[in-house]
């Protein structure tokens, strides 16, 4: 009898001790908050877009947690790639395998970007790019594990060329950013401006290197070329150089001159009232427009968060992160395969309207406003004014074009 | 091609060899008498035009512009007279190799400073109302403040050959250039005439960067961009010569500005094969190399 009240009682200690080990894992899972990896370059010029999306990636989590997605969090963690492939891609491994992210998210450098896209594909581990522009992510390199929040010189492209098209402008002179990006945006716009109105001829080009700070000679030559219109591609950076060559030497007082991302308020501000006004530009986000209440309501956040107004970075980060939190929700688990099926065709409510992730190539569906640089009178700096909006759908290369891109 | 466009890109192009000359003529100098490599001058560049961007908003108005550019590279020289006295000054002995590291060292502690001080905006100041809009010279528009730049330029190299040639500290480190064992041995502290030497080097960086600054953005990496050309100019120019780095920066400027006017999607190209072609030609650079 004792015996077997001895057998009971070791049996009820192990029938515990093996409920315990079974309970544990997963109790821990249901606590197990969703990690997301964020890599950037917060070191050098770049490093003001790459802090500009991680705040706004970050009021959109302090948003989330409140509620919780499935039971957990979301926390994050950032890692600085200095604007380098190597070292970009060796802290994505260190996320991958000892953080164990769920996924990654980032890069404003387009080879860093895809330097990590390749990785991800093969750790089958979801990558979201939110500030990265190279058409070749979501388009001729794009796959199952990568996806942009983003425009990219593909959008941004189409976009400036239907802008243009509508212009009376014959004769264009282009210059830019002698790097991908630079080439790639111009390449763009011509390609489409061509094919919608093939009366528009090149009378020649001009490219200068990365970071180049005095454009005046570059811009002086082209007033002595006199084209109908001027196109200028490049980064932030040369968008600032860029309208401060304007101004010193008029040129957008004697040529129309375009800019696809003039209007941006990271580029404007710093001239304050000093920006040339007039210049046409695109921007996929403003923070003065669309004027609605979502829109309104994220820019009061962020500025009371942040003490200044969001910038295109900003809005992408912050999409970045309800993409994110619906996806898990709709995938019902802390699961990478899943997460990607309920993130396919995905539209969520967003500061800038409804956005769709589509499916097709895992590219964001932004609208583009098109402006020129206008001074009004609320602001101490130059805004994008008289906006007209292209739709997101006008302004995307069809799926089609993406399927034969990926040699599909 | 017409005239009024080569002589326009040919001021513009003149205008822009001024900046790089102040900024390779202290550089030049400080080569010259320290035999420094001293990559932290594109750093003091930097911090000049930043300087410049902070002056000139705080006392506002065209004012705010003259008065930057002349409290500007004061503060420069003042961060360069510290570093001299507790960095540099221990280091002087030291083999070149070391003091390329050890100044690419304290370019990288200064740009990193620059970026907790000013944080990563672009940042921008705007030229003082007199120097606003363009001029029409011989038919070619020029920028009223490349104009400046103009005038800027001859008159700090009259400044420096005044500097180097009239007085007495000056032909010091003139001589303790040419035999710094031989200045020391007449009874001339020569340590500080090296500070003396290095400051205003360094000076000449921060009139620089308040010079570019109402032409470009400032903007941290600014400095990168700018040490790699001044390198180039001081090297064609001859080491250590202040004629010399005067001529490179003639060249370099002049070749990008016209190299633009004849075949611009290969501009960036021009600048650089002067330079090879000079190198080719004249290894030790054109003028009297010091080193």
């Amino acid at each position: 009898m004792k015996r077997i009240v001895a057998m009971n009682s070791l049996t009820l200690i192990t029938a515990f001790l093996a409920t315990l080990l079974i309970l544990v894992p997963f109790d821990a899972s249901a606590q197990k908050p969703i990690k997301v990896g964020v890599i950037d370059t917060y070191t050098g010029p770049a490093a003001v877009f790459a802090n500009d999306a991680l705040n706004g990636f970050k009021l959109a989590l302090d948003e989330i947690n409140k509620k919780g997605v499935l039971g957990s969090k979301i926390e994050f963690t950032t890692r600085d790639d200095k604007w380098k492939v190597d070292l970009g891609m060796s802290v994505a491994k260190e996320l991958v395998m000892r953080e164990e992210v769920d996924l990654i998210v980032g890069t404003i450098n387009s080879a860093v970007t895809l330097a990590i896209s390749d990785y991800m594909k093969s750790e089958k581990v979801p990558f979201i790019v939110w500030i990265s522009k190279s058409e070749h992510i979501t388009g001729s390199k794009g796959h199952r594990y990568v996806f942009s929040t983003g425009e990219n010189t593909a959008m941004a492209g189409k976009a400036g060329g239907v802008a243009l098209a509508k212009k009376p402008y014959i004769k264009y002179w282009i210059a830019g950013d002698d790097y991908e990006y630079g080439h790639a945006i111009a390449d763009a716009i011509w390609r489409n401006l061509k094919a919608l109105k093939p009366s528009v001829e090149k009378m020649g080009e001009t490219w200068w290197k990365t970071g180049e700070p005095d454009l005046i000679p570059y811009f002086t030559s082209v007033i002595g070329a006199k084209p109908d219109a001027f196109i200028v591609c490049g980064g932030g950076m040369t968008m600032a150089n860029s309208l401060k060559a304007c101004k010193t030497t008029g040129i957008h007082e004697k040529i129309p001159v375009f800019m696809h991302t003039a209007t941006d308020h990271a580029v404007l501000k710093p001239l304050g009232l000093e920006a040339p006004e007039g210049v046409m530009g695109t921007m996929d986000y403003h923070f003065y427009y669309p004027e609605t209440t979502a829109n309104k309501a994220f820019v009061k956040a962020f500025q009371d968060a942040y003490g200044a107004p969001p910038g295109f970075p900003a809005f992408h980060g912050y999409i970045t992160a309800h993409f994110i939190a619906e996806a898990f929700r709709k995938a019902g688990a802390i699961d990478k395969e899943k997460f990607i099926n309920a993130l396919e065709g995905m539209v969520i409510d967003s500061p800038g309207g409804k956005i769709e992730m589509r499916a097709c190539d895992h590219q964001a569906v932004l609208p583009f406003y098109l402006g020129v640089t206008k001074k009004v009178p609320q602001y101490n700096f130059l805004i994008s004014g008289d906006i007209v909006t292209l739709a997101g759908k006008d302004v995307m290369p069809s799926c089609e074009e993406i399927m034969k891109a990926r040699g599909k | 091609m017409d005239f009024s466009a080569f002589s326009s890109q040919f001021l513009v192009g003149l205008s822009r060899a001024m900046i790089l000359f102040v900024v390779c003529g202290g550089l030049s100098f400080v080569l010259g008498v320290l035999r420094v490599p001293n990559i932290a001058h594109g750093s003091l560049y930097m911090i000049g035009a930043f300087a410049t961007f902070t002056f000139s908003k705080l006392i506002g108005g065209s004012a705010g512009f003259w008065i930057a550019l002349i409290l500007a590279p004061l503060l420069v020289a003042l961060v360069s007279l510290i570093a001299e006295r507790g960095l540099f000054c221990h280091l002087y002995q030291r083999e070149h190799l070391m003091l390329l590291l050890f100044t690419f060292a304290v370019s990288l502690i200064l740009g990193d400073l620059v970026k907790i001080v000013w944080g990563a905006e672009y940042r921008s100041v705007s030229p003082p109302t007199l120097l606003k809009g363009s001029l029409s010279i011989f038919g070619a528009s020029l920028p009223r403040y490349n104009l400046f730049l103009l005038i800027i330029g001859p008159l700090v190299a009259i400044a420096l050959w005044l500097f180097t040639n009239k007085t007495k500290i000056g032909k010091i480190s003139r001589a303790a250039a040419v035999d710094r064992e031989m200045v020391g041995v007449l009874g001339i502290n020569v340590s500080w005439v090296f500070a003396i030497a290095f400051v205003i080097g360094c000076y000449l960086a921060g009139v620089g960067g308040a010079l570019v600054a109402p032409t470009a953005s400032i903007i941290i990496g600014m400095d990168h961009s700018l040490i790699i050309e001044a390198f180039l100019i001081v090297t064609i120019g001859g080491l250590g010569n202040m004629w010399g780095a005067l001529v490179g920066s003639l060249i370099f400027g002049v070749t990008q500005s016209l190299g633009v006017l004849i075949w611009p999607q290969f501009a960036i190209v021009f600048p650089y094969m002067a330079v090879v072609i000079v190198l080719l030609l004249r290894p030790k650079g054109l003028l009297k190399s010091v080193w």
